[in-house]
């Protein structure tokens, strides 16, 4: 009798820890296709990289020898003679990415408060809005790249719609210019806001993914805390920036990171240029750009950490952990 | 003061019929009634906005469709248009013609089917690999599943474009651990460092009678549609990351009493995955289906000579890679007068082709996109 109802505890015993393990074994089920995927195919991809900027492949006899360049490759990546632009256009390039972000994440914001207000028309709004989300990855602009050519060398005639010719027609910067002109506002900050008009098309279509985290972050935020704060007697300014903006401040900071990593991975001047490098320059070309890729993320990794940095100061978390 | 009287006056009842009443009193008069409603500064401030707030979206909602506008009125000029100085948005004769030759010459059908097959595999196979992923990251406590959650923002932040030399090498030379390789009679070989090979070694090589791809230094998968299954199936398609993160937010939002009432009915794990937790989030999947059946879609990177593709003779028949990309023979050199912006309407007009299905399937699918990521309860922690 004893015995039996001993062995049920030690049973149950076993049982109740047998769970925790249970599940962690279910956890590593679940993300094995991951692990998998980055043991057997990522990285060997992130070391083959790694280990093609460290070496020079010549060939000796019809075959391909490697020597190993104890990082000479990254020195040359900056005072090879093939290679006098680079520091300049990466650092122009991150440059401008970096002064992108702000217009985009205002830019996305501004719509995504907009775009929640009731009014007629919102469902067919929020559609047009998000049809940049579908067709970003630059198909319309690899077709559009050739049609941009004639607009230059063409000013009359049938507007075949590429967006080289959407922005002057939108917006004509010169107007902008005399209109700020008789503002006194200095000459970088007009260069800045100037530029962002003209380029209102490519903020727009870069825009679509972070309208939609924002919008999604409005739709979460409780509207008793509306209620109260209206009973209270807040101006519609007051309410947007004391309680809109701090509740949203989290979305704010998921947006930066989206809108940087997604600017300086997808096409751009810089990417362009490293891959040019590759068969400018004979034999060191290989390594000496994927040297140059390896230098852009860490800068990338920076932008990243300093844009984090910056910004989680100011991110309010409603519930502290 | 003469209008509260009036309402508060009691009214006067008067019996009209059997079972009907009438009921006088002395409404407020029709103009005294509109000017408090609109002659105030609050309702000329609403006007005011409202008029504002069309005109701002109208205007960005014209910047994003304008080029489609173009583009749709271009792609439909017959091509005495072009010659035409006086003809610019809107057509004088209508034409189908080059959407025709577009459809014939360049096997419109065949791209598509293509690439249809190949964006609706992939795209499944990312959403249940993502969601799969993303709640064993969400759900569950093991060790080491914070250090696998930052591999995954890596694999976010590295481009893959700064990988793509890297990448083409490894599916030129696909290998595991070095089996293929082995069998293939290529040796031991390890990360490219350490290789190893013997006479007898290399008569160890019945995988190369199984076909062409199979060479001494591993698989070829260039120039077929392995390279994507194998990327997705391991999410590491593009921006998976992304999705696995979405996900695993809106799976941490799904309250943990959900899945231990299952647990205590008997059920397991990944029962309760199946049945209970899939079933609550498809707006999530279709969000998260929608972005990769869409990037897969129009992708140009993945697709083109520089990836998986080196080869145009033995590579799949996709839409991004044929279609818009050259002008179809009977419509070369047409318009000889402009071949510029007759060339440029041609190639537009494949572009619009290419998303034309997009454009139908997201017209269906929009409102889950809203929907999806609002349930997600999206946050950055």
């Amino acid at each position: 009798m004893t015995n039996t109802v001993d062995v049920k505890k030690t049973k149950k015993k076993k049982k109740a820890a047998s769970l925790e393990k249970k599940k962690a074994r279910a956890g590593w089920i679940f993300v094995l296709p991951f692990v998998i995927g980055f043991v057997i195919v990522y990285f060997p991809i992130v070391f083959e990289s790694i280990r093609s900027s460290l070496f020079y492949t010549t060939k000796v006899d019809g075959k391909f020898v490697d020597t190993f360049n104890y990082f000479n490759s990254y020195y040359q990546a900056f005072f090879h003679p093939d290679t006098g632009e680079f520091t300049q256009t990466l650092f122009s390039g991150i440059g401008e990415i970096v002064l992108d972000i702000p217009m985009i994440l205002l830019f996305s914001l501004f719509m995504a408060v907009l775009l929640n207000q009731k009014m007629v028309g919102r469902a067919a709004f929020r559609a047009i809005f998000f049809v940049p989300v579908i067709l970003s990855t630059g198909i319309m602009d690899a077709i559009d790249a050739s049609a941009v050519i004639d607009t230059m060398t063409n000013a009359d005639g049938i507007d075949d719609g590429s967006g080289g010719s959407t922005s002057g027609q939108v917006v004509d910067a010169l107007d902008m210019q005399r209109l700020f002109n008789g503002i006194s506002v200095t000459d970088g900050m007009l260069g800045y806001v100037t530029n962002a008009i003209n380029d209102i098309f490519n903020i727009v279509n870069r825009s679509g993914v972070q309208m939609l985290i924002f919008l999604a972050g409005l739709q979460s935020i409780s509207p008793a805390i509306y209620e109260s704060v209206q009973i209270d007697g807040a101006s519609a300014w007051e309410t947007f920036w004391k309680i809109t903006v701090p509740m949203i401040s989290p979305m704010i900071l998921v947006n930066a990171v989206y809108t940087v990593i997604d600017s300086f991975t997808s096409e751009n001047a810089v990417m362009d240029y490293i891959n040019s490098i590759k068969t400018k320059i004979p034999e060191m070309g290989t390594a000496i750009s994927a040297a140059m890729s390896w230098i852009y993320f860490i800068l990338v990794i920076a932008v990243l950490g300093i844009v984090v940095a910056i910004l989680s100061a100011y991110t309010f978390y409603q519930k502290k952990k | 003061m003469n209008n509260t009287q009036n309402v508060n006056s009691k009214p006067r009842v008067r019996k009209e019929t059997k079972n009907k009443i009438r009921v006088d009193f002395e409404r407020t008069s029709f103009k005294e009634r509109f000017k408090a409603k609109f002659l105030t500064f609050n309702f000329l401030k609403k006007v005011v906005w409202a008029i504002v707030r069309y005109i701002l979206l109208v205007g960005v909602a014209y910047i994003v469709l304008f080029p489609f506008f173009s583009k749709i009125s271009a792609s439909v000029m017959s091509y005495t248009d072009f010659t035409d100085s006086m003809v610019r948005l809107i057509p004088k004769n209508f034409s189908i013609e080059i959407y025709k030759a577009i459809f014939v010459e360049q096997e419109y059908m065949r791209a598509f089917g293509n690439t249809f097959l190949l964006s609706i595999s992939t795209a499944i196979i990312q959403t249940f690999i993502c969601s799969f992923i993303a709640y064993g990251f969400a759900k569950f406590k093991f060790k080491g599943n914070k250090l696998l959650f930052a591999c995954v923002i890596l694999t976010m932040i590295i481009p893959h474009r700064t990988l793509a030399s890297s990448i083409r090498l490894m599916f030129t030379n696909f290998d595991v651990f070095g089996i293929f390789r082995f069998f293939s009679g290529g040796g031991f070989s390890f990360l490219g460092l350490f290789e190893y090979n013997n006479d007898f070694l290399s008569s160890i090589n019945f995988m190369q009678s199984w076909g062409p791809r199979f060479t001494s230094s591993g698989v070829n998968l260039m120039n077929s549609y392995w390279p994507f299954m194998i990327l997705s199936f391991c999410g590491l398609a593009f921006k998976n990351g992304l999705y696995i993160f979405l996900l695993r937010q809106f799976f941490m939002g799904v309250p943990d009493e959900l899945e231990e009432s299952a647990y205590i009915d008997g059920s397991g794990v990944f029962r309760t995955f199946f049945t209970i937790i899939l079933p609550i989030s498809i707006p999530m999947m279709i969000t998260v289906f929608l972005f990769s059946f869409s990037w897969s879609w129009t992708d140009i990177f993945y697709s083109s000579s520089q990836m998986f593709f080196n080869d145009s003779s033995k590579a799949p028949y996709l839409l991004t890679t044929t279609i818009g990309k050259k002008i179809p023979a009977s419509l070369d050199g047409k318009v000889p007068s402009n071949t510029l912006k007759w060339d440029a309407a041609v190639k537009s007009t494949g572009g619009l082709m290419i998303i034309f299905p997009l454009v139908i399937m997201y017209l269906f699918c929009q409102k889950y996109l809203v929907q999806g990521i609002e349930r997600s309860g999206l946050t950055a922690d």
